[in-house]
């Protein structure tokens, strides 16, 4: 009895672990479809373009009032956190740093893909699963109209670009209110601000941030649009494929996140 | 249709299981078969899209999205959009589903004959059960 108790649980992990490797190569199959579509010049015309561009317009310029709002409101906090915080310890000298090797490098990437993740990735998941439960996809196939390079790939790019600059957006943010809160609260001048941002910032730093940023753009849709494809002909699919769609999302980010501080002092340091 | 196949010969469908994109206009439907096969520009596949609905006398249908559309409406507007289809033949599945409330095919008739010039074939696939509504339909014609 124990015996075949703990065969049961073995296969189950084993099945599970199959699952998730066999999930795992479909999702890396699909990302190198979708990413050899991105430098295919074929793929191109009015119609990707005309989504692309309304794509820009609903992921990164409707966002742009609550996302302004949650930039502002959280910058000030971790500012007036860190600031105090170092000064009450006399380690003032650390507050560029702290303020471009974690906030800019990596709460705004990390906020900027949450904002946009709950707003766009679950929209686009959903979009395309009721795409797939009213046929849609179906009249797309009939007119030979590539559902990739139509659908898929203007999405895509929407949201690469859509994190990479609202990140800009969410760091310059973060500049401001530092220079704001730091003029009003520590006495420290305009010039001493932008002289201690400027000696902790390196360009290495920077071009990290805009990798990880394009990155997360490009799973926090493909991962969606892949779960939206999953839909079956069912209304009652939608709301699962949108749940497995965004809980994955939501682990990539941890993923992408962790890696990212592991790999880049790796690559740092080989520079 | 396997007879089209293997000639190798565009489908414009004009069928249920090919509805509207309902996240596109009416006009912005039609034109994205110009947009995508003719890789004609926006302004030039809304202005031919324009064209064909006023061929129909649907021009005030143009921003409208597929929900908001009658069922005749609709059809109308799938036969503008598969006739966008350049060298391809029209072939209508099973119209009176689309139409349920259709007593005869004059209809269908009429809105293929106002496209018709822009094809060479127009193929019909329904049951056996609604002949006696497009032999009315003819009769009308006739």
């Amino acid at each position: 009895m124990i015996y075949s108790d703990m065969l049961y649980f073995v296969e189950n992990i084993g099945g599970k672990g199959l699952q998730s490797a066999l999930s795992f190569k479909d999702a890396m199959s699909f990302s190198y479809l979708i990413l050899a579509r991105l430098f295919d010049r074929r793929a191109y015309n009015s119609a990707v373009s005309m989504v692309l561009l309304n794509q820009i317009y609903f992921t990164a310029v409707q966002i742009l009032p609550l996302f302004l709002t949650a930039a502002i409101c959280l910058s000030i906090a971790f500012v007036g956190i860190i600031g105090e915080y170092l000064l009450s310890i006399g380690l003032f000298s650390l507050f560029g740093p702290l303020l471009v090797n974690f906030m800019i490098a990596e709460i705004a990437p990390f906020a900027t893909v949450l904002l946009i993740a709950l707003r766009s990735s679950s929209a686009i998941n959903a979009e395309i699963a009721v795409m797939k439960v009213n046929k849609e996809l179906n009249t797309l196939e009939v007119f030979q109209i590539d559902i990739i390079n139509y659908l898929f790939l203007p999405r895509v790019i929407a949201g690469i670009v859509s994190v990479v600059l609202l990140t800009c957006l969410f760091a310059v943010v973060i500049v401001v209110c530092g220079l704001i809160y730091s003029g009003f609260f520590f006495n420290m001048s305009a010039r001493d601000y932008i002289a201690t941002l400027l000696e902790s910032a390196g360009f290495f730093d920077l071009i990290a941030m805009t990798v990880k940023s394009a990155v997360f753009g490009f799973f926090i849709v493909m991962i969606p649009i892949r779960h939206g494809t999953r839909a079956t002909d069912e209304l009652t699919s939608i709301p699962v494929a949108v749940r497995h769609g965004m809980v994955n999302v939501f682990i990539a980010i941890v993923i992408i996140e962790v890696l990212s501080l592991v790999v880049t002092p790796m690559i740092s340091k080989l520079i | 249709m396997r007879a089209f196949i293997a000639r190798r010969q565009r489908v414009g469908l004009v069928s249920r299981e090919a509805p509207l994109i309902s996240n596109l206009s009416v006009l912005e439907n039609i034109a994205l078969i110009g947009q995508y096969h003719g890789r004609l520009s926006r302004r030039r596949a809304e202005a031919m899209a324009r064209e064909y609905l006023q061929r129909l006398g649907l021009e005030e249908l143009a921003d409208r999205r597929n929900p908001s559309l009658q069922e005749e409406q609709r059809f109308s507007v799938m036969v503008l959009r598969a006739a966008m289809l350049e060298d391809s033949v029209l072939a209508l599945d099973r119209p009176f589903e689309m139409m349920p409330a259709l007593g005869e095919s004059r209809f269908i008739y009429e809105t293929i004959g106002k496209v018709a010039e822009t094809r060479r074939e127009c193929h019909v696939f329904d049951y056996f059960l609604n002949e006696r509504r497009y032999r009315r339909g003819s009769a009308h014609e006739a």
